[in-house]
């Protein structure tokens, strides 16, 4: 019975969204609605359940193509039935379920072989262990799809608890980080576009910006400000700048969501609009002729 | 016949086409106020403003307006132009005149006010104001009066303030490009190097022309 309902409901859901959610993230043969989820509750029921963050690495790839050969994933353990486990992943603005089997070991560590549904172009298989007593994951993910950039990647990753907390400050090195994709490898003369000190300036989450704060700042400060809200509340960026940015240099940094909207304070709603403005006209106005 | 002070030479020819680019470009930067909005390119960062009851009735005055300036530029230096179509002179510098003393000069007053950039450009942008208002005054009653020597005069110095509104925005766009300063700071800059040094140039050549 069960099996009908979910093949009538598969076929229903398919057919409505053939067309229009090809990257969407409902998938309906999965127990989980993604595109709702934002952070998870877990009932530690098998003592592995929780988000593991760390590095997602390319270990086979495309020279040739586009390549993005680090990027901050975390893997959340949503639930266990007796063989089967049930999880996604966030990464790159991007965030899938999986389902798969596992076989637990005397040693307290399972071994999960997992898949995604397979209707994203991004879809692969997951295959890790799970260290109950290290609280790690280490495995690899391969892409269904042989045509990709990157067609395997490896991690491992820690057990973390994520919270939202206003009081993260940007790390202090941060200016000394040249923003990913301002330079080119080819042309040596150009600088990369840095940041400045203005990004310590304020916290964007807990004190309410005023024109006079942010009317002298460079685009690319504006722009880190405001992203750091979204930061704080875990939300994983599909933009490459800012992912290579928060991926790479801020340690508390990790994604757990993308759709992170109703979970800003009224403050960082105001920030933000306040900052995108003058983003906009920064990268519209700064350098031309007129306005 | 004698035809030096009508000579079209290469550089006069060059300056008219510069500006001819320039008034495009001007004309381009009021366009995109079309329809007028509340959020509009430079309105975008005066949102503290916009409520204020002048300010936005001021703003698209001056954006509307002050450009019927510009065109006076093409021809009302043409000696050519003063000589054999002298309607054509008056009727066109009474649309200039008409343009800075009525809309141009006293609703940039008015937006000068809530300049960005503190007191500074503040008093940059209302100082311009009222130069222009009283430049252009004076120049439309010596030539009431028919004093042309001050009447040409005058009109350099209106017309050397009218000209910062390509000026202002050349020195801003070639500061950049060198010294990639803070938006803010490079428009406290040209708030005053954007009509200042139109105004010296002016007086040379004022002096070299008329006074010497």
């Amino acid at each position: 019975m069960k099996q009908i309902s979910f093949i009538t409901l598969l076929f229903f859901v398919v057919s409505c969204t053939n067309e229009k959610n090809k990257t969407g993230n409902i998938s309906s043969n999965f127990s989980f609605a993604s595109s709702t989820v934002n952070i998870h509750t877990f009932k530690n029921e098998f003592g592995i359940e929780g988000y593991y963050t760390g590095y997602f690495e390319a270990s086979q790839y495309d020279e040739k193509k586009d390549v993005m050969y680090t990027n901050k994933i975390t893997i959340s353990i949503d639930s266990l039935s007796e063989t089967v486990c049930y999880g996604h992943s966030i990464v790159a603005g991007n965030m899938r379920p999986f389902k798969g089997t596992y076989a637990k070991s005397d040693d307290n560590i399972f071994k999960v072989n997992a898949k995604e549904p397979g209707d994203d172009k991004y879809d692969g298989a997951f295959t890790f262990e799970i260290n109950a007593n290290a609280k790690k994951i280490k495995g690899n993910w391969k892409s269904n799809d042989q045509n990709l950039a990157v067609t395997e990647r490896e991690y491992e990753l820690e057990l973390r608890t994520f919270v939202y907390n206003p009081d993260l400050e940007l790390p202090e090195y941060l200016t000394y980080e040249g923003l990913y994709g301002t330079y080119k490898e080819t042309d040596t003369s150009s600088i990369a576009e840095s940041l400045t000190d203005d990004i310590f300036k304020y916290n964007a989450s807990k004190v309410l910006l005023k024109t006079k704060d942010v009317e002298n700042m460079y685009q690319a400060d504006l722009e880190v400000l405001r992203n750091s809200i979204y930061a704080r509340h875990g939300y994983s960026f599909k933009n490459r700048k800012m992912r290579f940015l928060f991926d790479h240099a801020v340690e508390w940094y990790m994604p757990v969501s993308i759709n992170i909207t109703k979970s800003l304070t009224p403050i960082e709603k105001q920030n933000i609009e306040l900052l995108k403005r003058y983003e906009q006209h920064a990268v519209k106005y700064y350098d031309s002729f007129g306005r | 016949m004698k035809t030096t002070t009508h000579k079209i030479t290469l550089l006069n020819t060059l300056l008219l086409f510069t500006y001819f680019g320039f008034v495009i470009l001007m004309m381009g930067i009021v366009l995109q106020y079309i329809p007028a909005g509340t959020d509009t390119a430079f309105l975008g960062i005066k949102q503290d403003y916009i409520n204020i009851q002048w300010y936005l009735p001021a703003f698209y005055i001056h954006v509307f307006t002050a450009i019927l300036a510009l065109p006076a530029g093409f021809t009302q230096f043409s000696k050519y132009i003063q000589k054999y179509f002298k309607p054509f002179h008056r009727i066109n510098g009474r649309i200039y005149v008409f343009s800075i003393l009525v809309l141009g000069a006293p609703s940039g007053f008015i937006i000068g006010l809530y300049a960005n950039g503190g007191l500074s450009s503040q008093l940059a942008f209302c100082i311009l104001a009222v130069l222009w208002w009283w430049f252009t005054l004076q120049a439309y009653t010596n030539a009431r009066k028919k004093n042309f020597v001050a009447h040409k005069i005058w009109m350099y110095r209106s017309f050397a303030l009218t000209l910062s509104a390509i000026t202002l925005r050349a020195w801003k766009w070639t500061l950049i490009e060198i010294f990639h300063p803070r938006p803010m700071d490079v428009y406290m800059i040209v708030a005053w190097l954007g009509w200042g040094l139109n105004l010296v140039i002016a007086e040379i050549i004022i002096y070299k022309k008329i006074k010497k």
